[in-house]
């Protein structure tokens, strides 16, 4: 109940951190896709890069969030952007790339090599094939893994509101240094229901761009 | 060896390498904060400080996995057996929607019915590790190929040997993979402990962060950078050791 | 002995129930080899899986070694027959020795028992212990992998082998290879066994008896011969085809259809007018030239005319020597490539033992009709 009020009483906080919460998170995404996408297309004409970068990418999610923004932090306060969204973004940004750069990766790599051979054989040029066969059918698998970037990162925003990043991880961080429990409550309710929202949404993209021949 | 054995081990060293390069990265970032840290690390107080908030943390990933294991595992398992297999859908639905919630949260929602404490934080920690451990479990036990089921059901095997000697071989791969998934969040969602009063090294970052202190950040960081990719690294290598020639080499 | 009573299956119920096997009785003696061949669908497979109870039997029995399998215990029965399928299912995490070990284990032989079993069936199914015995199914061939399936469920010298569609899903080339090695290996075993497949020529090829299956009903239950010669149905006719008449050509042997008693015969030292002379008495074609109950060749009409001298001097050579073993479907060819209309029929050590022609291969292919039609 105590939570109800309390939502009541910040309506207008609520909507902005979760408005705070989703401009980063969408912000990030779109970097990570203009330069995810185009990277994992590019390693699939060299194997050993592809798994150079793969890799590296995979690295980069072993470190748990909290402790790359501990990184980060005197590295980027030499610009003096220690503290904000600078490092959330930076962060947020380099987690998405691993599932945006393997899904393109494999995408383009499983596309059926007879398809792409068809093409070739009716005079296709390389730029031609990828926009007209590779791209179109690769497009809902990086979506999925849009998807799985998207779900981790609202999660990692959450926890960037202690580098000073704002968004609904405030509730959370202010919640508990208060001992106020239904802020506490709004926060975790709050971006857990930002996460499933979003995850259905993008489930629901994904299977609408799924081409209708495609589909098993 | 043949050859594909002999690429599998060194794909693994390379991986080894490349860690030894990552960790090296750190080292120069170490670098430019190093009067500071090295500083704070020599006080003798300080340092027995940090070792102490190392074997906290290492305390509530100890605890959370080994129930996490147990519980994962069997769960899997239960779910996959012939019985259950009609819940198997709908298990897996409920833990994609237990991982779409942010770990986060999780920590805040245990701590808010169950208070704070390292208790609240194990807790948390052992539901959101059991996750990836369960699904993995029941997905890799769920693809092994039903006409190797069928031969060894043909051949007059009884359920569990069943299960021992073919399921469980088969799916090891997917389930290591599960094992290291839950590890690798386990450690780093044990630093957000602190938060709620769990201790661990989340203490050093957090209270970093709110000092602007380099020094307590990195002594903070790094360790749990390091144990994330050890830890990572050595079921990598346990996975070699135990997962069966005949499917590494297939996958 | 696998005795089928009235053997039936229903999957599923209400008005979705659907009946994979009607009612079927039958029963494969020990030591014969059943195939049970129709097109998908028409419950063949789901009766073998039922014979080792990986389907449970709806209505009906099925007995193995006279023994009711209900009241068997189910790993015990399944341990007591051998079992080979088209994915073959090797176990990926065992060596191929390993594979092999399987059933031996849950038998509890002792190691080197089994270590030396393992040798032994690879060698069977020609496949070198030293390389392959601790290799893993991955690094093997389909037909490799096969074999390694067959020497599996042969471990522990089952008398009974149920096989799904086993070589279905190897090459063609290496299909007809190990098909003939199980032939072979099969009349040493003399294994009872029950065969699935769809495939006409591999049911002719591998069955001592065909089960034809639609629909779930058992349509006939014959040897290969009879099923060709006599189709109990148009369904069978139409299923093993329009060429049946040849297909049972390729059964028969030489020995089965060949004249024991030929009157066109001729010893080399008459002469060329006798012999003449003889055909004309006779209104005999050709003349088959012997000596010492070999054969040197044959003569025609044209040949003799205007000829002096023994017919063994001009003799023409038979372009091709036939034997009492061979399939009728192999003379044939060779009566149509050379155009000849009878050819002499030797025996193993090469000796004259009588003439195949047009004439005795059709009454052979008649007597059988009419046999089967007496039945």
């Amino acid at each position: 109940m105590s939570l109800w009020v309390f939502l009541q009483d910040n309506l207008s906080m609520a909507l902005f951190l979760t408005w705070e919460h989703l401009w980063m998170v969408g912000l990030s995404l779109l970097i990570a896709i203009v330069t995810g996408v185009p990277l994992g297309i590019l390693i699939t004409k060299n194997r050993k890069l592809a798994q150079k970068v793969i890799g590296g990418a995979n690295v980069i999610m072993t470190i748990p969030s909290i402790a790359l923004f501990g990184l980060m932090l005197p590295l980027l306060a030499v610009f003096g952007h220690g503290l904000g969204k600078v490092p959330a973004i930076i962060a947020l940004v380099l987690y998405s790339e691993l599932p945006i750069i393997r899904n393109t990766y494999i995408a383009i790599k499983n596309v059926d090599p007879a398809l792409v051979d068809a093409g070739r054989g009716m005079g296709m040029t390389k730029w031609q094939l990828l926009r007209e066969v590779e791209i179109p059918l690769a497009i809902p698998v990086i979506i999925a893994g849009l998807r799985t970037a998207a779900v981790m990162i609202i999660g990692i925003a959450a926890i960037a509101a202690y580098v000073g990043a704002g968004g609904l991880g405030v509730f959370i961080q202010q919640g508990i240094a208060r001992s106020h429990e239904a802020m506490v409550l709004a926060g975790a309710l709050g971006v857990s229901l930002l996460a499933i929202v979003v995850d259905l949404g993008m489930g629901f993209l994904e299977r609408r761009l799924t081409p209708r021949g495609v589909k098993a | 060896m043949n050859m594909k054995e002999g690429t599998f081990i060194d794909q693994t060293v390379a991986k080894g390498v490349r860690f030894l390069l990552v960790a090296l990265l750190i080292i120069t970032g170490i670098a430019a904060e190093r009067i500071g840290l090295v500083e704070y690390l020599s006080d003798p107080w300080e340092r027995e400080y940090v070792l102490f908030l190392v074997r906290q943390h290492l305390y509530l990933v100890a605890v959370s996995m080994a129930l996490a294991l147990v519980t994962g595992l069997a769960a899997g398992i239960i779910v996959s057996r012939k019985r259950f297999r009609k819940f198997a859908g709908i298990v897996m639905y409920v833990i994609g929607l237990g991982q779409t919630i942010p770990s986060l949260a999780v920590l805040a929602l245990t701590m808010s019915f169950l208070g704070i404490g390292s208790k609240p934080a194990i807790v948390a920690l052992f539901i959101y590790s059991t996750l990836p451990i369960a699904r993995n479990t029941l997905a890799g036990i769920l693809s092994v190929s039903p006409s190797i089921i069928d031969a060894a059901k043909g051949v007059g095997m009884s359920p569990t040997r069943i299960l021992l000697e073919v399921e469980i071989p088969n799916a090891l791969n997917v389930i290591l993979t599960g094992i290291r998934i839950a590890l690798v969040i386990n450690i780093g969602t044990a630093a957000l402990g602190y938060l709620i009063g769990a201790g661990g090294l989340g203490d050093l970052i957090f209270t970093g962060i709110n000092l602007m202190r380099t020094e307590l950040l990195l002594a903070g960081a790094l360790p749990v950078i390091l144990l994330a990719l050890v830890g990572d690294y050595l079921l990598e290598l346990l996975g070699v050791i135990i997962v069966p020639k005949g499917i590494r080499m297939a996958a | 002995m696998i005795e089928y009573d009235s053997v039936t299956k229903i999957f599923g119920a209400g008005k979705t129930a659907v009946t994979a096997t009607d009612s079927v009785t039958f029963t494969i003696e020990a030591g014969e080899t059943a195939v049970f061949l129709g097109p998908s669908g028409c419950g063949k497979t789901t009766l073998l899986r039922m014979t080792n109870r990986l389907e449970s039997v709806t209505r009906g029995s099925i007995r193995v070694q006279g023994r009711d399998i209900m009241e068997m215990n189910v790993q015990q029965l399944r341990l007591g027959m051998g079992y080979v399928i088209q994915q073959i299912g090797l176990f990926p995490n065992k060596t191929i020795a390993g594979n092999i070990a399987v059933v031996p284990r849950m038998l509890k032989w002792d190691k080197r028992k089994i270590d030396e079993r393992i040798d032994e069936l690879l060698r069977i199914v020609k496949l070198d212990p030293e390389i392959y015995r601790n290799r893993y199914p991955v690094e093997l061939s389909g037909g490799q992998q096969q074999r390694v399936g067959v020497a599996r469920a042969l471990a522990a010298d089952p008398d009974i082998l149920l096989m799904d569609e086993p070589f279905g899903a190897i090459d063609p080339i290496n299909r007809h290879q190990i098909q003939d090695e199980f032939l072979k290996l099969q009349a040493q075993l003399k294994k009872t066994i029950a065969f699935v497949s769809h495939d006409i020529h591999e049911a002719i090829k591998m069955a001592d008896k065909i089960a034809i299956f639609k629909d779930g009903k058992l349509v006939q239950f014959d040897t290969p011969e009879i099923i060709l010669m006599r189709p109990a149905s148009k369904f069978v006719s139409d299923f093993v085809g329009a060429d049946r008449a040849l297909k049972v050509l390729g059964l028969l042997r030489v020995r089965d259809a060949m004249n024991r008693e030929p009157r066109n015969v001729i010893q080399g030292e008459f002469t060329a007018e006798e012999a003449l002379r003889f055909m004309e008495d006779n209104n005999f074609r050709h003349l088959i030239v012997l000596r010492e109950n070999r054969v040197l060749g044959f003569v025609t009409r044209r040949q003799l005319k205007y000829e002096q001298g023994r017919v063994e001097e001009l003799v023409e050579k038979f372009p091709e020597e036939l034997t009492a073993r061979e399939p009728l479907r192999d003379a044939l060819s060779a009566m149509l490539m050379h155009d000849l209309m009878s050819f002499p029929v030797l025996d193993d050590s090469g000796g004259f033992s009588g003439t195949i022609s047009y004439r005795y291969i059709q009454k052979s292919i008649l007597e059988l009709y009419s046999e089967s039609q007496d039945d």
